[in-house]
């Protein structure tokens, strides 16, 4: 496949990780085999290019590491794997919690690089006062943020998702690439991105700020906010 | 742009790339065409700089499918990379923008004061350049169907209607530019207008009428959408004959115009009835030391093209404002 990566944005890409990336970070990435069951000729077309945009980043630094498993049932079970594809950041903030489930391309891949940043730093930007609220969740909270590549719009949901489960893991973040995945987006009506589903119960739609977004968690676990 | 493109929102912002202490010379409210314009001048004229955008760098520009009107692109720029040029050159004068919803602002002393949602910036001046978003449609389903077929941005939507019907309602450009765009991958657009003519470009209008998937319904009005979990049917009405008809369709896009985003400042300056931010011929608003640009004011164009003018000129007003201060 020809490279997704233009050579100046290779550049930029790599001088972001060399002047951010402090510890290691894993990329671990969950495909089918090759002729495996659950290929099709829809979600095959998206795979390569899953696979090409995660070698391609972690090839921009040594401390980035990629990890590829081909229907490995046993390490999809490990990791709650729910579809594939399936890209995983592991860092010493997060466990198995910050999970991107289809092509990380369009405006997505700003998403993946700052995510990057963030587990590698081991902390994240959100203000204080939402930190604290965060880390006060005890209970388990699952975020699915529909997207499509083309939405401007979304990275802030996914970013907000994301960086909630870097404060508590707890939460799982996770992003679903609405075209790729029919039956999810079916399931959840979405026909609008950003689209937000909180525990299977709390939806909405739209970019909000952080603590609307944290209040609606808080509503799906049905406490009163108190932060 | 392509679903397999890699796109760039930013470096990656963090809160210790603004300095709680300093007094900044401007602080830029939102990252469109305007706001960006004015971080290209103001960094220019060395003015201490910092730009805030909440959602997404670039403006609503960056929703547009291609842009054929910005001079200096003879063959169109698509809207994501034009944005994506204003960003790098602002970039390149004032340095990073940094993702950061403003939450009040309030002036004393002579000194504005940015609640942030991380942490307080204080500034001499202020350039609002906060943009404006969809009307929402004048139905009483509005709420219950927005997200269930009822959209105001096809790209990102569009992917939701491949071979579908859909409405798009509007007579302007940003209606004609989203009837375009959607025919790429629904199966039947319509057009609804209240006028018997369109308002967009005659260009448009050109490339609108030659689509074979597109159909028009002028003088229509939206009266109601039904469905029972999402958009199935749109009940119009004919303005002249007041017959009304029930078109089945699977989404409807609104384009009838936009509303500004004055949350910010609706207490602070005069506005228009329309809640647009009156400005004098320096974008200077009724308070002093704010200044406003683009579609957020009360400008009777609002195109890129005009967003940036004003951006210019907000930042030499500026100038003249710090002297006068200082003096």
């Amino acid at each position: 496949m020809e490279k997704l990566l233009k050579e100046n944005d290779e550049t930029y890409v790599r001088q972001l990780f060399e002047q951010n990336l402090k510890d290691p970070v894993e990329l671990v990435l969950f495909l089918e085999k090759d002729g495996g069951d659950r290929l099709n000729q829809f979600n095959e077309q998206y795979h390569q290019y899953t696979e090409e945009i995660a070698k391609e980043i972690s090839a921009l630094s040594d401390r980035i590491k990629l990890t590829i498993y081909k229907g490995d049932l046993e390490k999809e079970k490990e990791y709650g794997v729910k579809n594939i594809s399936a890209l995983f950041i592991e860092g010493k903030n997060t466990s198995k919690n910050v999970v991107y489930y289809g092509m990380p391309s369009g405006h997505e891949f700003s998403s993946i690089l700052e995510d990057i940043v963030d587990v590698s730093k081991g902390e994240t930007d959100l203000n204080a006062k939402i930190k604290e609220a965060v880390k006060r969740i005890s209970s388990n909270v699952e975020i699915f943020v529909f997207v499509t590549p083309t939405c401007p719009y979304c990275p802030k949901a996914v970013r907000t998702a994301h960086q909630f489960a870097m404060e508590n893991k707890l939460i799982n973040g996770v992003m679903v690439e609405a075209n790729e995945f029919p039956e999810w987006s079916e399931k959840y009506s979405v026909y609008t991105v950003p689209k937000i589903v909180i525990n299977k119960k709390v939806q909405f739609e739209g970019a909000v700020s952080e603590d609307v977004f944290l209040n609606s968690i808080y509503e799906a676990l049905g406490i009163k906010l108190t932060f | 742009m392509n679903e397999f493109n890699l796109s760039f929102r930013s470096d990656v912002p963090r809160e210790k790339d603004f300095d709680k202490g300093v007094l900044y010379d401007i602080a830029i409210i939102g990252a469109g065409p305007g706001g960006l314009t004015a971080a290209i001048y103001a960094g220019r004229s060395r003015l201490n700089t910092i730009v805030l955008e909440k959602v997404s760098l670039g403006g609503l520009i960056i929703v547009s499918d291609w842009v054929e009107n910005f001079p200096g692109f003879p063959d169109g720029i698509s809207g994501e990379e034009l944005g994506e040029r204003f960003r790098k050159q602002a970039e390149k004068f004032v340095g990073k923008i940094i993702l950061n919803e403003v939450m009040n602002i309030r002036k004393e002393n002579n000194q504005f004061y940015l609640n942030t949602e991380k942490g307080e910036i204080r500034a001499k001046s202020v350039i609002l350049s906060t943009g404006s978003e969809p009307v929402k449609l004048p139905v009483p389903e509005e709420e219950k169907f927005r997200g269930k077929g009822i959209s105001y941005c096809a790209t990102c939507d569009a992917a939701f209607f491949k071979d579908k019907t859909v409405c798009v309602i509007g007579g302007g450009d940003t209606a004609l530019h989203e009837a375009i765009y959607l025919s790429k991958f629904a199966r039947r657009v319509i057009l609804l207008h209240r006028r018997s003519e369109l308002r967009a470009a005659k260009m448009l209008q050109e490339e609108l009428f030659a689509n074979p998937k597109v159909e028009l319904k002028l003088n229509s009005i939206p009266v109601n959408v039904l469905g029972d979990k999402k958009v199935e049917e749109i009940v119009i009405e004919n303005v002249q004959t007041h017959q009304k008809e029930a078109l089945q369709v699977d989404g409807i896009f609104g384009a009838i115009g936009e509303k500004p985003n004055i949350d910010l400042v609706k207490n602070l300056v005069e506005l228009t009835e329309k809640g647009f931010i009156k400005t004098d011929v320096n974008k200077e608003t009724s308070l002093k030391g704010l200044f406003a640009v683009g579609d957020v004011t009360d400008a009777p164009l609002k195109q890129v093209v005009t967003a940036c003018a004003d951006g210019a000129i907000a930042v030499t007003s500026v100038e003249q404002y710090i002297k006068n201060l200082e003096r």
